[in-house]
């Protein structure tokens, strides 16, 4: 049965680590089962490649089994996680693109065909520019942008996960968007 | 028009649905008549379109993924390898600093004992007829006269005892005056013995070809059943014959004789 982990208790998720910190399969097995559609949403949402994010997944699960003695409890396990995935994605994506510029320089590739969206306005779709765009924000609004724009999570919501105040999340999404109409005024029509 | 710069701070909460409803419905008269708002809102509004655009295709993407397998799979991915690292950290004392000197010289051990082992059986079987046989021949000849010599030694001590014991009889019989100081129910006895014995030594005698042993032997072994053959009642007669038979040929002496080329080893 699927759950919903923003609305798992914060006991029964100390519960949960605790099963898996003695060597339960069946309790890390729920984690899993809890948590891998947010991971993955996050990961998508980072690389925009489905078996890319779904390797993220695993590897955070990884990662979240071998850390887990180093969680403790009180600790927002939210937060805790979220800041694998978070490490994890942003390792990816710096692998990805030394690869990418190692590829380029080897190849002699004109890197306008590469160049953001704002520079070649009708050649993006929405989805395409606007994944660009957010990939041009600073981690913490980004994080922000992804959560609250493709995850539909509410302010409350941002602040448990990224274990931050709801007032930081408030500004970090304000100066997100200002800085998405910034990049994306060719396609919406405003000021540059 | 002065506190557009309120509203437009506004803007991102009011469409995310995060602005109290006083301030929204202050907004919403603002919004009214303030195109530069408006058209700030607008803009705001495309960036949650183009969202609603990449979360379809979040959507979609998702819905492919089979998540009932992907997390029984991650366990069973995650479970193997912690299986395998605890079987590794279960040998890892052999990779461990301090241990290397004793891992290496144990591999060095085997790889030499292994060479050695390769060396002595390559070289054993390019010549294992020829030495092989010859090792087992020498074996059995040093065996071969060990045990002869271990034989003729115990025929020696055999055969002494024997002289001596026959040597003490025949003093007694040349000692005694009389037939009546030599008791022949006592006497018979140790005859009967030492003539068993004889039978026994005769083919130790013959085998190691003690000749002159078996010469004294035998003529003693006559006396012996001459004597055996005598009745109880010995008459004079008989008995200073016998003394003459022993003296006449010189018995003792030939004992004598005998006695030390066996112990010298010369018989």
């Amino acid at each position: 049965m699927e759950q919903k982990y923003d609305q798992l208790d914060e006991h029964d998720i100390e519960f949960l680590v605790d099963k898996i910190k003695q060597g339960d399969k069946e309790a890390f097995m729920k984690v899993v089962n809890l948590y891998q559609k947010k991971i993955f949403a996050l990961t998508y949402s980072m690389v925009r490649e489905r078996e890319d994010a779904l390797d993220l997944v695993q590897e955070a699960f990884l990662r979240l089994y071998e850390k887990i003695y180093s969680y403790r409890k009180g600790e927002n396990f939210n937060a805790w996680l979220m800041q694998i995935v978070r490490n994890l994605s942003i390792d990816f994506l710096r692998r990805k693109k030394s690869r990418k510029s190692d590829s380029l320089e080897s190849l002699d590739i004109e890197r306008e065909d590469l160049s953001a969206p704002n520079e070649n306005p009708g050649k993006f779709s929405p989805r395409e520019m606007i994944y660009q765009a957010a990939a041009e924000l600073p981690e913490r609004q980004r994080l922000v942008f992804i959560f609250h724009h493709f995850e539909d999570l509410k302010y409350e919501e941002i602040a448990t996960r990224l274990n931050i105040s709801i007032g930081t999340v408030k500004s970090l999404h304000f100066k997100a968007i200002k800085k998405m109409r910034r990049i994306l005024a060719p396609q919406l029509g405003g000021e540059s | 028009m002065k506190a557009c710069w309120r509203f437009k701070k506004d803007l991102v909460a009011y469409l995310s649905g995060n602005l109290d409803s006083s301030r929204s419905r202050q907004l919403d008269e603002h919004l009214k008549h303030c195109k530069s708002c408006e058209k700030e809102l607008e803009e705001i509004k495309k960036i949650y379109d183009f969202s609603a655009d990449f979360k379809a295709e979040l959507k979609e993407v998702m819905e492919t993924v089979e998540w009932g397998k992907l997390s029984a799979d991650i366990t069973e991915r995650i479970w193997e390898r912690k299986e395998g690292a605890q079987q590794r950290r279960a040998l890892s004392w052999l990779y461990n600093w301090r241990w290397q000197p004793l891992t290496a010289g144990l591999i060095l051990g085997l790889v030499l004992g292994a060479l050695f082992t390769f060396v002595v059986i390559k070289f054993s079987q390019s010549s294992f007829p020829v030495a092989h046989q010859k090792s087992l021949e020498s074996e059995i000849k040093v065996s071969a006269d060990f045990m002869e010599r271990m034989d003729f030694a115990l025929a020696r001590k055999e055969t002494v005892d024997y002289l001596n014991r026959s040597q003490y009889l025949l003093l007694d019989l040349l000692q005694s005056k009389r037939p009546e100081e030599f008791s022949m129910d006592v006497i018979g006895n140790k005859i009967q013995q030492l003539l068993t014995e004889k039978k026994y030594l005769n083919n130790q005698l013959n085998d190691l070809r003690l000749l002159k042993a078996k010469a004294i032997c035998d003529q003693i072994e006559l006396l012996f059943l001459e004597l055996s053959q005598l009745s109880p009642d010995l008459a004079d007669k008989e008995f200073l014959k016998l003394r003459e038979l022993i003296e006449k040929n010189q018995i003792l002496l030939k004992i004598n004789l005998v006695k030390k080329e066996l112990q010298q080893g010369e018989v």
